[in-house]
C-alpha cells in the first residue's frame, strides 16, 4: 500500500478544501430580472465608523449652515456620543421615523410593484412609502410630508433612481440628531446587481442646512425570500415604559462599567 | 486513511470575541465587552422596537439586583427563530452581554453585537441570527 506523507501547509489546504466541498452549496447568484425591484430586502452592516452614524447615511458629512448647527445643538439624542437622560428624539415618543432615517433601521422593507407606483413598505411603523413611476414631477410646494413625496423612474432594466422633497423638518438624518430642511433633496439609486443584491447609493441636497452634498455610504440590500414583514408598529406606552426602565439608566453619567 | 477532523472555521473564533463586528453603534454600552450573567427571568418584553428581557441576579456579595436587557424587535427575533413564549418568568439563564459603560444593571443583547446570547440551565441557547438567510 503507498503511504502518503504531506507537509503541514498541504495538511491545511487539504482540511480548508475538504471543509469547503461538505459545506452546503449556496449556489452561484442567479442572473437579476429585469425592470423588477420585488421582495423583501435587508440592508448589510457595514462601514460606520462612528456612534453618529446610527440610523444615518454616514459617509463624510458636510458642514452644517448656521441654520442646522443652530438646530443640531437643540437636540438631545437618546443614543450615540451626546446621549443623554430627557432625550427628544422624535422616535422616542413614536413619532414617525422620517426618510431616510427609516431606511438605516436595522429592520427590513419589501418592494412591491404596481401600476404607476413602486410601494417601499417598511416593518418599522408598517409605513407605506409611495414611489410614483407615472412620469409625473416632484410638486413645486409640495405639502412637507413625514416621508416626503417621491417620483422614480428606470433607467435602464436593473437600475431605479428615485428623486424626492417635501419632509417634514421635524424628523431627523438619523439618531444623532443631524437636521434636514423642508426643502431637503434625495436621490437613490437601486441596482440590482443580481438576483439576490441591490447596489445602493444615496445623496441629499439641502443646502439650507449642509453647505455640501451630503453623499452617503454605498450600501448593499439582499433579498431575503424566506423573511416576511411583521406589524412593527412604535406605541407609545412601550417606547417610554422601556425609557424609563433601560435607555435612560443607561444613559446616566454615573457610576463605573463592570469587568469581564 | 483517518478521516480529517472539520477545523473550526476562523470567522466563529473572530465572532466569539466580538470586538471586530460590533455595529450596534449605541455608545451606552461597552460593546467590545460580552459579560455573562445568571439569573432569573422576572419578565419578557416583547414588543417594539426593543424587546427587553429582566432577570433577577445575585450580585458577589449576595444582593439581588435586577438587570434590564435591551434586545431586538419581535420581528428580528421571530426571524432569529424565538416566539413572545421564548422567555418566561422562572426560566433560569445566563445572558451574554453588553453592559452599560455607567456601571447600572442595564445591557444589550441582540442581532447588532455577534456573540450575545441567552443560555438556559439545561444547555439551550437563544441566537439572534437570523434564520431566514
Amino acid at each position: 500500500m503507498r503511504i502518503h506523507s504531506f507537509s503541514p501547509l498541504a495538511l491545511i489546504l487539504l482540511m480548508v478544501s475538504g471543509a469547503n466541498a461538505q459545506a452546503p452549496s449556496k449556489g452561484a447568484s442567479q442572473p437579476a430580472p429585469h425592470r423588477d425591484l420585488s421582495g423583501v430586502w435587508a440592508m448589510q452592516p457595514g462601514g460606520e465608523t462612528s456612534a453618529d452614524d446610527k440610523q444615518s447615511p454616514g459617509g463624510a458629512i458636510p458642514s452644517m449652515t448656521a441654520w442646522a448647527k443652530a438646530r443640531f445643538d437643540l437636540e438631545k439624542p437618546g443614543y450615540g456620543k451626546r446621549a443623554a437622560p430627557g432625550g427628544n428624539d422624535p422616535i422616542l415618543q413614536c413619532d414617525p421615523m422620517g426618510f431616510p432615517r427609516i431606511l438605516y433601521f436595522p429592520t427590513p422593507f419589501e418592494f412591491a410593484q404596481v401600476s404607476n407606483r413602486v410601494l417601499q413598505i417598511f416593518e418599522r411603523d408598517n409605513v407605506v412609502r409611495q414611489i410614483w413611476t407615472d412620469g409625473r414631477a416632484l410638486p413645486n410646494d409640495p405639502d412637507p410630508l413625514w416621508y416626503g413625496y417621491s417620483a422614480g423612474k428606470r433607467v435602464d432594466d436593473t437600475t431605479f433612481v428615485v428623486d424626492s422633497t417635501g419632509y417634514d423638518d421635524r424628523t431627523w438624518l438619523g439618531a444623532a440628531g443631524f437636521p434636514h430642511s423642508e426643502a431637503m433633496r434625495v436621490e437613490e439609486r437601486y441596482q440590482r446587481v443580481d438576483r439576490d443584491t441591490i447596489n445602493f447609493t444615496l445623496k441629499i441636497n439641502d443646502p439650507q442646512a449642509y453647505t455640501k452634498t451630503w453623499i452617503a455610504l454605498p450600501r448593499v440590500f439582499k433579498l431575503r425570500p424566506r423573511a416576511e414583514i411583521r406589524q412593527g408598529y412604535c406605541v407609545y406606552s412601550e417606547e417610554s415604559a422601556f425609557t424609563r426602565r433601560i435607555r435612560e439608566p443607561g444613559a446616566l453619567k454615573t457610576g463605573t462599567a463592570p469587568k469581564n | 486513511m483517518k478521516k480529517l477532523a472539520r477545523p473550526l472555521p476562523l470567522l466563529a473564533l473572530l465572532l466569539s470575541a466580538g470586538a471586530l463586528f460590533a455595529h450596534h453603534g449605541n455608545s451606552a454600552y461597552n460593546e467590545t465587552a460580552r459579560v455573562p450573567i445568571k439569573g432569573t427571568v422576572t419578565e419578557f418584553v416583547w414588543v417594539n422596537p426593543h424587546s427587553q428581557i429582566y432577570l433577577d441576579v445575585k450580585d458577589s456579595s449576595g444582593k439581588v439586583v435586577n438587570w434590564g436587557i435591551e434586545t431586538n424587535s419581535p420581528g428580528i427575533l421571530t426571524r432569529a427563530g424565538w416566539t413572545r413564549h421564548a422567555l418566561k418568568a422562572g426560566d433560569k439563564v445566563t445572558i451574554i452581554m453588553c453592559p452599560a459603560k455607567n456601571g447600572q444593571p442595564v445591557g444589550y443583547a441582540g442581532s447588532g453585537d455577534p456573540g450575545t446570547k441567552v443560555v438556559f440551565d439545561d444547555g439551550r441557547e437563544l441566537l439572534f441570527t437570523d434564520k431566514t438567510k
